[in-house]
């Protein structure tokens, strides 16, 4: 079923005089399943009670809604704000948005504020305004790192995209793909069957023989091993280099031996990050189930942003008593660089390249300098997006919106304009994205615009550059 | 009128501060209640307290931030903060008002009057330069409300009151009455802490740590959620 927001939008970036203005009308239409019919103020409320009543999220809102100073300096830090100039936009308005609502139906203050002014009520009007605003933030938490108070706005986009999920407003292609993983045959978001993850290995297994010469395996099943790997599942179908890459740097350190993929379970992939807190719990489980089941030592995320922080943040939570310790491939890469087991050329990459850093591996700083030490190892020309690291511009396909095709032209022209004006400005011909949503969008992002640049994975620049003994 | 004053820097001064540090003290009480209720539940308690504690200082001398996004708005933002604390806190005067009215007996060091008087012009002109920025800057008026602008307005009165019982030849009313306001705006900014953005004087650290430890969520939550609001039969 379709539709229960539309917008059109009359686009000019802002301030930016030496580019021809685009003038597009945008149509945004939300593809939702199920949605809700009947009271959905009273439904929205019910959810946001029982979110309140048996998670953690009251402490936080009662902090926010005090200690807000309605600063703005959330904007100067915004790639979609920046570009939109729309005050819907501004990550302030969007959580005050939600405060206002908690502290009118849930604060004895606010309710008494109400009594006596009668107003603030939410309406149906401001649930779909609101469900707009919530899928137009790709919760990258830039915002966060220049509020004065810090603010995670980030995290008030999380609850409010939970809230809705628990009241019937989740995007369409998130829940297909999650129903699949949580309740299909293959248990993965790509619907791909064991028998067609088999043939993808075979063929992948050929290919790193005859660009390596050796022979180089994915291991399957393989019980009692230091890693069970988890990729983002759709690498196998579009990210060949990469996890090719992934086997060529286990096969080169000496832990040919030592990983394993699990057919029960082999998807990274967490939607529940992006929209609800219930699903993000189910496939921690099911992943940690196989981890369990492969009595494997530890779990190690493939090039995937968004599947490595749920991993890294939400074993330790929703793991509960299988949890392992989670590892990210790029930091078994550098490691290894370390130790001197991992051996690149420096001959190989002539082409300049630059490092996009995803904001679920980047904004809290757990991986900045491993990507960078890794790159510059063998990359003669290599050179920095400005900001960068921690204070990266989010590819603008961040939070689950990338899956979402029917924001595509939103994507293009608003909210990943910042990230084309940065990698122009680099002159790079290779862009490193090690994220599987990053690459999608800033792929496009690079036929959209046109632009003279190519998207590789970190593992496919490292499989160029591997050195065989 | 005489009353008035005699009430305002006596019992009136004592109601409304203490009532200041209690209200305070009950938002401090209720995070950290909040907290602790997070904690009993959470699994994962690895929360970065040393880094958010280095980080909220840091914020306080923020002088990496400053000029690079909003300079006007922040910098006038850092002047106008130490203005606004330093002044009603070292100002001589008030440093008797210190001893006399809370009984603190310990010495502070107090501020000279020509420093006071540098910092009070400082608070208002910086204090309506904000003021100024939260109305024509759209970024800023777009999520502005009453108390953003109202709030803005009364700080300044203190310190203009103030500046005019020091300098009696601005007078245009009798000292006592200029006297007596510039107490009373003291104290309805004391009153109105607890209950305004003001209080984030006291709730600066639980915002700068609030990424790190709400994102550690207590782990049963979802799972109760779900079987409130959809029953044994939860799915997808």
């Amino acid at each position: 079923m379709e539709t229960a927001v539309k917008e059109t939008e009359n686009l000019k970036p802002e301030g930016k005089e030496e580019e021809p203005s685009v003038n597009t009308e945008l149509k945004a239409k939300y593809h939702i399943k199920d949605p809700p019919t009947g009271d959905r103020v009273t439904a929205f409320l019910r959810a946001f009670a029982a979110i309140l009543k048996y998670t953690g999220y009251k402490g936080v809102l009662d902090a926010y809604s005090r200690a807000s100073m309605h600063c703005s300096r959330c904007t100067a830090s915004c790639h979609l704000h920046e570009v939109s100039g729309k005050d819907k936009d501004i990550p302030c308005y969007r959580t005050n948005i939600l405060l206002d609502i908690y502290k009118r139906y849930f604060t004895p203050g606010g309710r008494l504020k109400s009594l006596i002014l009668g107003n603030g009520d939410l309406t149906e009007e401001m649930i779909d305004e609101y469900a707009e605003s919530l899928y137009r933030c790709t919760a990258c938490r830039k915002c966060m790192l220049e509020c004065p108070m810090g603010i995670d706005h980030g995290l008030m986009t999380h609850l409010g995209r939970y809230i809705l999920s628990e009241m019937g407003i989740s995007s369409k292609a998130l829940r297909v793909s999650t129903i699949e993983q949580l309740e299909g045959a293959t248990h993965n978001t790509s619907a791909i069957p064991v028998p067609a993850l088999k043939d993808t290995i075979e063929f992948l297994e050929e290919e790193l023989l005859e660009i390596t010469g050796q022979e180089i395996k994915f291991p399957l099943d393989k019980e009692g091993r230091e890693f069970a790997f988890f990729p983002a599942v759709s690498d196998f179908m579009m990210e060949a280099d990469t996890l090719m890459g992934n086997a060529a740097v286990m096969h080169a350190t000496g832990y040919a031996d030592k990983w394993t993929i699990g057919t029960e379970n082999y998807d990274g992939i967490n939607y529940g990050l992006f929209y609800n807190d219930f699903i993000l719990d189910k496939v921690i489980t099911q992943l940690v189930d196989e981890a369990d089941r492969l009595k494997a030592e530890k779990i190690m995320i493939g090039e995937c942003g968004h599947a490595s922080r749920s991993a890294k943040m939400f074993v330790p939570v929703f793991g509960r008593d299988k949890q392992k310790p989670v590892v990210n491939c790029i930091e078994f890469a550098y490691q290894m660089l370390k130790e001197g087991k991992l051996k690149l050329n420096p001959d190989v990459i002539k082409e300049r390249v630059t490092y996009h850093d995803p904001c679920n591996i980047a904004r809290s700083g757990w991986i900045v300098d491993q990507p960078r030490y890794i790159l510059k190892n063998f990359v003669k020309d290599f050179v920095e997006m400005a900001p960068n690291g921690a204070e990266n511009y989010c590819c603008g396909g961040g939070g689950g919106t990338v899956s979402i095709d029917e924001i595509y032209d939103f994507r293009m022209e608003l909210g990943g304009r910042k990230k084309v004006e940065q990698m122009k400005a680099t002159g790079a011909y290779y862009v490193v994205a090690p994220c599987a949503n990053c690459k999608k969008q800033l792929k496009e992002l690079i036929d959209y615009h046109k632009l003279d640049m190519e998207l590789v994975g970190l593992h496919d620049l490292i499989l160029k550059a591997i050195i065989w003994d | 009128m005489e009353q008035w004053l005699t009430f305002a820097r006596g019992p009136l001064f004592i109601a409304t501060f203490t009532f200041m540090v209690l209200g305070l003290g009950r938002l401090v009480f209720m995070e950290v209640y909040q907290m602790i209720g997070n904690w009993l539940r959470m699994r994962d308690r690895n929360v970065p307290w040393r880094k958010n504690l280095i980080e909220s200082v840091y914020w306080l001398i923020p002088t990496g931030k400053l000029t690079r996004f909003k300079p006007v708005m922040s910098v006038t933002s850092f002047l106008f903060h130490i203005a606004v604390i330093v002044t009603p806190i070292f100002l001589v005067e008030h440093m008797l008002l210190w001893k006399s009215g809370l009984g603190l007996g310990f010495n502070l060091p107090a501020i000279g009057a020509e420093l006071a008087d540098f910092l009070t012009l400082g608070a208002i002109v910086t204090g309506l330069i904000l003021l100024a920025v939260r109305i024509f800057d759209p970024r800023a008026r777009a999520i502005s409300d009453f108390w953003d602008y109202a709030l803005l307005v009364i700080i300044v009165i203190p310190f203009v009151t103030g500046f005019i019982v020091m300098h009696p030849s601005l007078l245009f009313t009798r000292m006592q009455t200029m006297l007596t306001i510039h107490i009373l705006s003291g104290e309805l900014i004391f009153v109105l802490m607890p209950f305004t953005k003001l209080a984030h004087v006291v709730l600066f650290p639980f915002t700068r740590v609030s990424s790190d430890f709400y994102w550690r969520f207590p782990a049963e939550g979802p799972r109760r959620v779900a079987k409130a609001l959809h029953g044994d039969e939860v799915s997808v």
